[in-house]
C-alpha cells in the first residue's frame, strides 16, 4: 500500500510540476489577476501548441496516475480479494 | 487425499524441519544479488559494527538506535540537498519571475496586516472586551487594553516555552495520553480561530459571534478528541501497537 501510495504521489507531483511549468510561461497574462489557468495565446505557433499539447497531458498524466494508484488500483484488488473470498 | 500429504499450493501441513541442505532466511537473503545484495550487506554491516561497539565498550545503550554520521547520514543529507537545490534552481530558471510593482512610501495601505504566520500574535492584540473593567476603580481598567494584548502574548509565548521543560519521559502517541493530546488539540484550533480573529474585516462571520467562537471553539474540539481519543484506547490493535512501541525504561 505504500508503495502505491508514493507512485501515485510521484506522479501527482512531477505531472503538475510539468503542468505548472508550461501553465506559468503560457497561461498566465497577468501576475496581479488569473495565474496558472488563463487563457490559451491566440494564434500559437508550432512550438506553442505543443508545449499546450504536453502541458494537457501533464495534467491529465497527474490526475488520471494518481487516481490510478490510489483508488482504481486498491479497489481491484479488493474486489478480486472479496470474489476470490466468495467463491 | 489425507490431510498429512504435504499440498503443492502451500496449504496444509507442509512444513518440514529444515536440514543442512535448506538455506536459512539470512542465507536466502545473502544469495540475491544487485542493489539488494550490497543495500543488505551495507546495513548489516552498519548493526554489526553497532553491535560491537555496544559489546565491547562501556557505551550506555540507548533505546533508539541511530547511524553514523559518515557515511549513513552525509550521504543521505546530500542527496536530499541536491534535490531541493535543483528543484530551486529550476523554478527560478523555468517560472517567469515576479517582479510587483515597487512599494510606494507616500501612500498607507488600505489593509494594514502582518504576514499570516503571525495572525494569532495579531489577534491577540485585539482581546479588549476580555479587559476587566473594575468596579472599585469606577470602572476604569487597570491595564489599557493595548497593554493587555501584549501581556497575552506574553503569557501565550511564556505557555509554549515552558513545554520542553515539562519532562513527559519519551515521545507517546496521542491515544496513550489522551489529556495532553487534547490540550495540544486545543492550543492548535486556537491559533486558528484567533487568527481568524485577527483578520475579522474579512471574516464573513459576525464580530460578536466571532469574538464567541474564539474561545469556544478550542474547548470544543478538545473535548472532541478527548472522546474520540478515549474512545481508541479499546480494542485489540490498542493492546498491540502499545506493545509494540513501548520502550524500555531509561536506567
Amino acid at each position: 500500500m505504500a508503495d502505491e501510495f508514493i507512485k501515485g504521489f510521484a506522479i501527482l507531483t512531477g505531472g503538475l510540476l510539468v503542468w505548472m511549468t508550461f501553465a506559468a510561461w503560457y497561461n498566465t497574462p497577468d501576475f496581479y489577476g488569473t495565474q496558472l489557468i488563463g487563457a490559451n495565446p491566440e494564434d500559437p505557433g508550432t512550438y506553442v501548441s505543443m508545449a499546450l499539447l504536453v502541458k494537457e497531458a501533464a495534467l491529465y498524466f497527474a490526475l488520471l496516475g494518481a487516481t490510478t494508484f490510489w483508488v482504481v488500483i486498491p479497489a481491484s484488488r479488493r474486489a478480486r480479494e472479496y470474489y476470490a473470498s466468495s467463491n | 487425499m489425507s490431510d498429512n500429504e504435504p499440498q503443492t499450493d502451500g496449504s496444509g501441513p507442509g512444513i518440514v524441519a529444515p536440514d543442512d541442505e535448506v538455506p536459512s532466511w539470512r542465507e536466502r537473503k545473502e544469495r540475491t544479488t544487485g542493489l539488494s545484495r550490497l543495500t543488505y550487506e551495507y546495513f548489516e554491516r552498519a548493526r554489526r559494527e553497532d553491535q560491537d561497539l555496544r559489546q565491547e565498550s562501556s557505551y550506555v545503550e540507548r533505546d533508539v538506535l541511530g547511524f553514523p554520521a559518515w557515511p549513513h547520514e552525509t550521504i543521505r543529507n546530500l542527496s536530499l540537498a541536491s534535490f531541493f537545490t535543483g528543484m530551486i534552481l529550476f523554478l527560478s530558471s523555468m517560472l517567469p519571475p515576479h517582479l510587483g510593482d515597487p512599494a510606494n512610501p507616500a501612500q498607507t495601505p488600505e489593509v494594514i496586516l502582518p504576514d499570516w504566520y503571525l495572525y494569532w500574535s495579531f489577534g491577540l492584540l485585539k482581546l479588549g472586551p476580555l479587559n476587566p473593567e473594575l468596579s472599585i476603580l469606577g470602572g476604569n481598567k487597570l491595564l489599557s487594553d493595548p497593554l493587555y494584548g501584549v501581556l497575552a502574548n506574553v503569557v501565550v509565548v511564556g505557555a509554549i516555552a515552558i513545554v520542553p521543560f515539562l519532562n513527559k519521559g519519551s515521545a507517546r502517541r496521542p491515544v496513550e495520553q489522551p489529556f495532553w493530546a487534547a490540550i495540544g488539540v486545543g492550543g492548535v484550533v486556537f491559533a486558528f480561530t484567533i487568527s481568524a480573529l485577527a483578520v475579522k474585516n474579512l471574516v464573513p462571520i459576525e464580530p460578536n459571534l466571532l469574538f464567541d467562537l474564539t474561545f469556544l471553539l478550542p474547548f470544543v474540539a478538545a473535548a472532541i478528541s478527548y472522546a474520540v481519543l478515549k474512545t481508541m484506547r479499546e480494542g485489540y490493535m490498542y493492546d498491540l501497537n502499545r506493545r509494540y512501541y513501548r520502550l524500555r525504561p531509561p536506567r
